[in-house]
């Protein structure tokens, strides 16, 4: 088959993808009783529009990469101590280390749902070469990620040939290749691993700890940025310290390590000395020999890439078979608890629901953490905590309609079950509570090791509660009442379903206005201001029950 | 086996000129049948004739644009939850909670049900016994066969032991021991008198063997119902087969031969 006749394939196989991607029905969705447009249409669109949000993202860490670096070159007095070439560098490292991981974050989303399509079991059974399917799941591959990774390739050595000369964009290129590829070889990588280990596997101990490894991974490129704006102060001061001290082992090991090593080669390109400050002849060397293994690294990724992808589309999930079937009774409970306990053990083997819950645990866990690490004298600690607990509010509760699109999204069957709707707010509504207290106990427990306050503290957590479950009640009601109205279930966020993402609007200002009041009215006295707080969040609880459980919305 | 209650009395299902449709283009068309108590009825259709969309109105899956849908005299859109709670439903296609094992979802499903632990275990453990399900209990439901996530559906359906089963082509996919069990349970399922099962198949010997009355269902429209005798009385055809019967009703007897004449010789 001609590449002509297999892009012709791909493309059919893509709009099958973007089909299933949108509105699974594979997993059992429901056709929408009526579209203004043919669905295929709508799906790619609204792959397009995704992607294009992930590109405007990379587009804008690019560009700003580069006006940072034009900025020092205007202003030497911006962090003295670091030579321009080491400052050029560290900035470039940043950017590269952005664009692996929103790349990789974009990748372990999608790959799932690319597998559960099971585009390609349509087209092996028909008399293509295996060649020609190498070359479709390749295709299909490179098209999920066909947008970004081309910002990426165009944009990062466009803005710094802007920023440092032509001659710098040039030798950009490479590290801009090598980090594409890798960020597509881990996006393959962790999807195999998530076939093999999580996907299939039961059972606890190690198993357990490997599955929730896993998810807990699947956060990670999404917390890159919060990381690194969080890191580079001290990136920077060891920077300077290395300039100050010349070449040295920790210069050498630094300049072999990925990407920085890519990194330095513009500001060496553009003639920068000092960006060899911390450069002995000899690392030049090792610079020159750790460039070579990660460009060999990276064409073996390449070479993998195309022989391994096609391997995972058809790989079978695998199972546990060395453990035996239990003979566990079933457990009979309330619909509520039901449908609790039913999503988390579907989050146990789902990252892309895990990820909603883990995301504000996380959060409030790595806020919890900085508070920790601001000294205890600082005023601004305490208020790093109290805006922690607020943080895991607003965000436990921003899910709150994500979890209502994923109760009907595939899951049709549980439509026929005698399930009430005010099972399965209640159910929903304990999640996102549970949430809330999970990351907020987290804060708290920083906080103690800190500076040992915790009444104030547990007086904040409590006095907030009542309007995370206001909040949610108002978005999972509003949703329900939406639904019924149309008489329709939501599909999922991106089907169109905008008022899913609307809902999350009040549900935020619920959720934050407890708080807000707090702040407005702790310079009068801290007791006062929380109990303002938890009035004001009673009150809110009392206005937005009925909205989820009032007339209309069950 | 003990059933749930099908209370307020009237039939296990009445359908009253229900009505679907997908935008503009209508499934089903002021469709009237009823299941009598100790009946199994079989709908019948050809690809598209509407059975799955009934169903689907019945089991509260899709909100019909007219009609009227009765579950034991209860109004199945104004009663949903009540009326789902009284039946017991296997899809066409395997709409299961692939993250969860068969355990997990049938622990799910059960406490929906409000079905006591004691009574679910035990049933489970009959049922995952006949269908050999054991060693397969506490896998995730992603990594099981078809049949096998069929079986799955299946006891979620006669778990909480419903009065009425509606059935979308509930043999698909099964084993023909597990297809043989099938057919018995569900013999000795309404032979207590009172249950119900509508069961729609588009496999005429299945439904010759199984059901008391036939309705058939052509682009929507139901054609003809009643019993197999009943059914050759009207095409005045005594000893024409269930196909036959299917064939001539649905006009497509004539429009069969056509279609093989226009084929012509496969190997050509």
């Amino acid at each position: 088959m001609t590449w002509r006749e297999t892009l012709r394939v791909s493309r059919v196989a893509f709009s099958e993808l973007s089909l299933q991607a949108v509105f699974a029905f594979r997993q059992g969705n429901v056709l929408p009783a009526a579209w203004s447009k043919p669905l295929v249409e709508r799906a790619r669109g609204r792959v397009l529009q995704s992607k294009l949000v992930i590109s405007i993202v990379l587009a804008l860490l690019a560009l700003g990469a580069g006006a940072i670096i034009h900025q020092r070159a205007l202003n030497p007095e911006i962090l003295p101590a670091v030579p321009n070439g080491l400052f050029d560098s560290a900035v470039l490292t940043g950017l590269l280390s952005l664009d692996i991981a929103l790349l990789w974050w974009t990748g372990v989303q999608v790959i799932p749902t690319l597998i559960s399509s099971g585009v390609l079991t349509v087209l092996e059974p028909l008399p293509i070469d295996s060649r020609t399917l190498h070359r479709v799941a390749g295709v299909l591959y490179l098209r999920l990620f066909d947008l970004p990774a081309a910002t990426i390739l165009v944009l990062t050595p466009v803005s710094v040939g802007l920023a440092m000369g032509v001659p710098a964009g040039l030798a950009a290129l490479p590290g801009t290749f090598v980090a594409v590829t890798f960020a597509l070889a881990l996006s393959l990588l962790t999807g195999r691993f998530f076939l093999r280990r999580v996907q299939g596997s039961r059972g606890g101990g190690g198993r357990a700890v490997v599955r929730w490894a896993y998810l807990v991974l699947w956060l990670v490129p999404a917390f890159a940025m919060f990381a690194f704006i969080t890191a580079a102060p001290a990136f920077f001061r060891a920077l300077s310290d290395l300039a100050t001290q010349g070449p040295s082992t920790a210069g050498n090991l630094l300049s072999a390590a990925f990407p920085f090593s890519f990194a330095l080669l513009p500001a060496i390109a553009s003639g920068g000395a000092a960006s060899t400050a911390i450069l002995s002849p000899t690392a030049e060397l090792a610079l020159g020999l750790a460039l070579a293994a990660y460009i060999a690294l990276a064409v073996w990724s390449v070479v993998w890439l195309a022989g391994s992808v096609r391997s995972l589309l058809f790989l079978p999930v695998q199972r546990s078979v060395d453990l035996a079937p239990s003979s566990a009774p079933l457990r009979s409970t309330g619909s509520a608890r039901a449908v609790l306990t039913k999503d988390l053990r579907i989050a146990s083997r789902t990252p892309g629901y895990a990820f909603l819950i883990l995301l504000p645990i996380l959060d409030a866990g790595a806020l919890g953490l900085l508070t920790y690490a601001t000294p205890a004298q600082n005023p601004i600690a305490s208020s790093l905590a109290l805006g922690a607990v607020t943080s895991a509010a607003l965000l436990a509760t921003f899910f709150g309609p994500a979890f209502f699109a994923i109760e009907v999204i595939a899951y049709s069957y549980g439509r026929s079950l005698p399930l009430s709707n005010r099972s399965v707010v209640l159910g929903k509504v304990a999640l996102i509570a549970m949430m809330y207290l999970i990351g907020s106990a987290l804060i708290l427990g920083f906080t103690l090791l800190r500076f040992f306050d915790p009444l104030t503290f547990g007086a904040f957590i409590l006095a907030e509660l009542p309007a995370v479950i206001a909040a949610a009640f108002l978005e999972l009601g509003l949703l329900f009442r939406w639904a019924r109205r149309r008489g329709l279930a939501i599909t999922n966020l991106y089907a169109g379903a905008w008022f899913a993402v609307l809902v999350a609007i009040p549900g935020l200002f619920v959720a934050g206005l407890p708080p807000l009041l707090f702040d407005l009215v702790q310079p009068s006295g801290l007791g006062l201001a929380i109990l303002v707080m938890g009035a004001a969040a009673v009150a809110e609880l009392a206005v937005a029950t009925p909205v989820a459980f009032g007339r209309g919305a069950s | 086996m003990a059933a749930t209650n099908p209370g307020n009395g009237g039939l296990p299902l009445s359908l009253d000129g229900l009505s679907v449709a997908y935008g503009e283009r209508p499934a089903v068309q002021s469709l009237s049948l009823s299941v009598q108590p100790g009946e199994i009825y079989g709908l019948l259709g050809s690809n598209g004739a509407g059975k799955t969309s009934t169903i689907k109105a019945i089991v509260g899956l899709v909100r019909p644009v007219a009609g009227e849908i009765r579950v034991f005299g209860l109004d199945a859109l104004r009663d949903s939850l009540s009326v789902k709670a009284r039946i017991g439903y296997v899809p066409e296609t395997s709409m299961l909670y692939e993250a969860l094992t068969p355990r997990e979802f049938l622990e799910f499903v059960s406490s929906v049900r409000r079905l006591d632990g004691t009574t679910a275990t035990r049933r489970l453990s009959s049922y995952a016994e006949a269908f050999r399900l054991e060693p397969e209990l506490d896998e995730p439901i992603a990594t099981l066969s078809n049949g096998t996530r069929q079986k799955v559906l299946i006891i979620a359906a006669l778990l909480h032991a419903p009065p009425l089963l509606v059935l979308d082509e509930p043999l698909n996919s099964l084993d023909p021991r597990s297809v043989r069990i099938m057919k018995e349970v569900l013999v000795r399922y309404v032979g207590g008198g009172g249950r119900g099962v509508l069961f729609s198949t588009h496999t005429m010997e299945v439904a010759e063997q199984l059901c008391h009355r036939v309705g058939i269902l052509d682009r929507g429209v139901l054609r003809g119902e009643g019993t197999l005798a009943a059914l050759r009385g009207r095409v005045a055809a005594g000893d024409a087969s269930l196909e036959e019967i299917f064939l001539k009703l649905t006009e497509e007897e004539g429009g069969v031969r056509a279609a093989v004449d226009s084929i012509g010789d496969p190997s050509a």
